[in-house]
């Protein structure tokens, strides 16, 4: 059972390294690192801090293009170049196939994030950083990996059965509301205070706080990354309580991707 | 009592695009049974359902109504994919695999352990005259390569019936001619092999029934029992030619 969930994972993952667009990306992120050194060294004292919010600012945005442009078409690009044939009419359940693609591309995202996180650490320690400073950068890294791995099985999903583009537009869409989404309830109350203007009102309401329930929240996910690189150590409590509660997220996902591959043809 | 690996009955499919909302019926009540160990041919002109009908015995489509099962299970059940070799019309692999790895990759997902997966592969890559390419990345493959190759991966798990959609299409006369004693080899081992074609030559030297799609129905079937194999070309070619002139025929008289 699991050897066939493995050589999927396996097999996404060489694809994924044996793309040279991977590449392009991480020497992408290492000449924005660069020039982050180099505009910290021109102003004066605050170089490491320069330095940790611009490595942590590209971490997050270079993990999350990749995380999008090959989500999107993880599963997409099966069905489009009919490979899925081969695969889908060997005896492995579709779950396996499902999760076996997102375990692969994930473990790529994890050394990628992995890598760059490594060279900001390292590059941080060699301007003097102190070690507590450091244990709380790499769990910040940390948590950018947990919302790219929310990311990647929104755009899981979206591939199962949209082209590329739509599901880059459906996921983005996802990931600014579950950054909105604490707006969007707020929006939403203050609609209903004032329950005497227009009539599009209710409904704005409605959906508003349908959003915040579909969505996880995750401007808490950047509240305690602020915390945690403004180095003030954040509780093990708060951080186990992220990381189920988005894990939750991506089973349900992954479920739903199932059961979208599970009834839908393959013609 | 018989006993039919392949079983359907009154099997329709309809294909419908969502965005016309239009139904195109493209298997009308195919009812197909094919015994154990026996080689059979479905052929038909292009368009004529041959790879929805085999699409339909793997679960890759869904069933509009009628009855199909595969050694009594249901399409696509992994305990029916487990014995089924299937070969895709023009199959398409990773670009980013040499044939080996891709072998491989096939074989773990058969469940097959390490060291057998490597003999198999290495056995099956010199059965389809290959061994020379293992190492190649599939995306530098002519058509002809990635057939041989969609043969042999159909063969990784020593299947109990092969299903394979147009099998000799983009081989040269040598590659037809090693498809032929292929099959005759996986016929002596008595496994059940099902295959489309439009090639009438290739399917009258190794069938031993043929089936006659046309328009979505099963419009004839003959056993080829004519041992001795001379002179069966002629015959299946006219009687090929005839079915379908007669279908269309009734066809236009009841229009
Ligand atoms: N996904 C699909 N949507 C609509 N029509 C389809 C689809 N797949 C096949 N068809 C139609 O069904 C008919 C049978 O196709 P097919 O089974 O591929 O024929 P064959 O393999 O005999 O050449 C054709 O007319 C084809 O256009
Ligand atoms: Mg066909």
């Amino acid at each position: 059972m699991f050897s066939g969930l493995g050589a999927i994972a396996l097999n996404t993952f060489r694809e994924t390294v044996r793309d040279r667009i991977l590449y392009a990306f991480v020497l992408f992120a290492f000449l924005f690192t660069l020039a982050g050194i180099i505009l910290g060294s021109l102003s004066i004292g605050q170089n490491e801090r320069i330095l940790q919010d611009m490595g942590l600012a590209v971490i997050s945005m270079i993990g999350g293009i990749i995380a999008i442009f090959l989500g999107t078409n993880l599963v997409y690009k099966e069905i489009d170049r009919r490979t899925i044939y081969l695969i889908l009419t060997k005896p492995i359940a579709r779950w396996q196939f499902v999760l076996g693609k997102y375990l692969g591309l994930s473990f790529c995202i994890f050394v990628v994030t992995g890598l760059m996180g490594i060279f900001l650490v390292g590059l941080l320690a060699v301007f003097g950083a102190e070690v507590k400073a450091l244990v709380l950068v790499a769990q910040a890294i940390g948590l950018i990996y947990l919302e790219l791995l929310f990311v990647i099985a929104v755009a899981t999903f979206f591939s199962t059965f949209a082209t590329p583009l739509m599901s880059v537009l459906f996921t983005l869409a996802i990931w600014l509301i579950g950054h909105m989404s604490q707006a969007l309830l707020e929006l939403s109350k203050l609609s209903q205070a004032n329950t005497s203007d227009a009539a599009c009102i209710p409904s704005c309401t409605k959906l508003g706080q349908v959003m915040y329930w579909i969505v996880p929240d995750l401007a808490k996910l950047t509240q305690v990354r602020y915390e945690l690189i403004s180095l003030r150590p954040v509780d093990c409590e708060i951080l186990f309580y992220l990381i189920t509660y988005i894990l939750a997220y991506i089973i349900f996902l992954l479920l739903l991707s199932t059961l979208v591959t599970e009834q839908r043809e393959f013609s | 009592m018989t006993n039919y690996v392949i079983e359907t009955s009154d099997l329709i499919k309809d294909h419908t695009s969502p965005f016309l909302r239009k139904k195109f019926r493209a298997l009308d009540r195919v009812t197909i049974r094919v015994p154990e160990g026996q080689t059979y041919g479905l052929l038909g002109l292009n368009g004529a359902g041959k790879t929805t009908f085999l699409k339909l015995l793997l679960g890759l489509l869904k069933v509009t109504d009628g009855q199909v099962s595969v050694f009594g299970h249901e399409p696509g059940s992994p305990k029916a994919l487990a014995r089924i070799g299937f070969l895709p019309e023009s199959p398409y692999f990773y670009s980013h695999l040499t044939a080996q790895e891709f072998l491989d990759l096939v074989g773990k997902l058969f469940g097959m352990n390490g060291k057998t997966r490597k003999a198999k592969s290495l056995e099956l890559l010199a059965m389809v005259s290959m061994a020379e390419h293992a190492k190649r990345p599939l995306r530098k493959y002519s058509k002809g390569m990635l057939q041989r190759l969609g043969l042999a991966q159909s063969l990784m798990n020593d299947p109990d019936i092969l299903f394979w959609d147009e099998p000799t299409s983009g081989l040269d006369p040598i590659g037809r001619r090693d498809v032929r004693q292929i099959i005759l080899k996986l016929k002596s081992q008595g496994k059940t092999i099902f295959f489309n074609s439009h090639l009438l030559p290739d399917v009258n030297e190794v069938c031993d029934h043929v089936g006659i799609l046309h328009r979505g129905r099963l419009i004839g079937e003959k056993a080829i029992t004519d041992s001795a194999g001379t002179g069966r070309y002629q015959d299946l070619e006219k009687y090929f030619l005839e079915t379908i002139a007669q279908a269309d025929q009734s066809r236009s008289a009841n229009s």
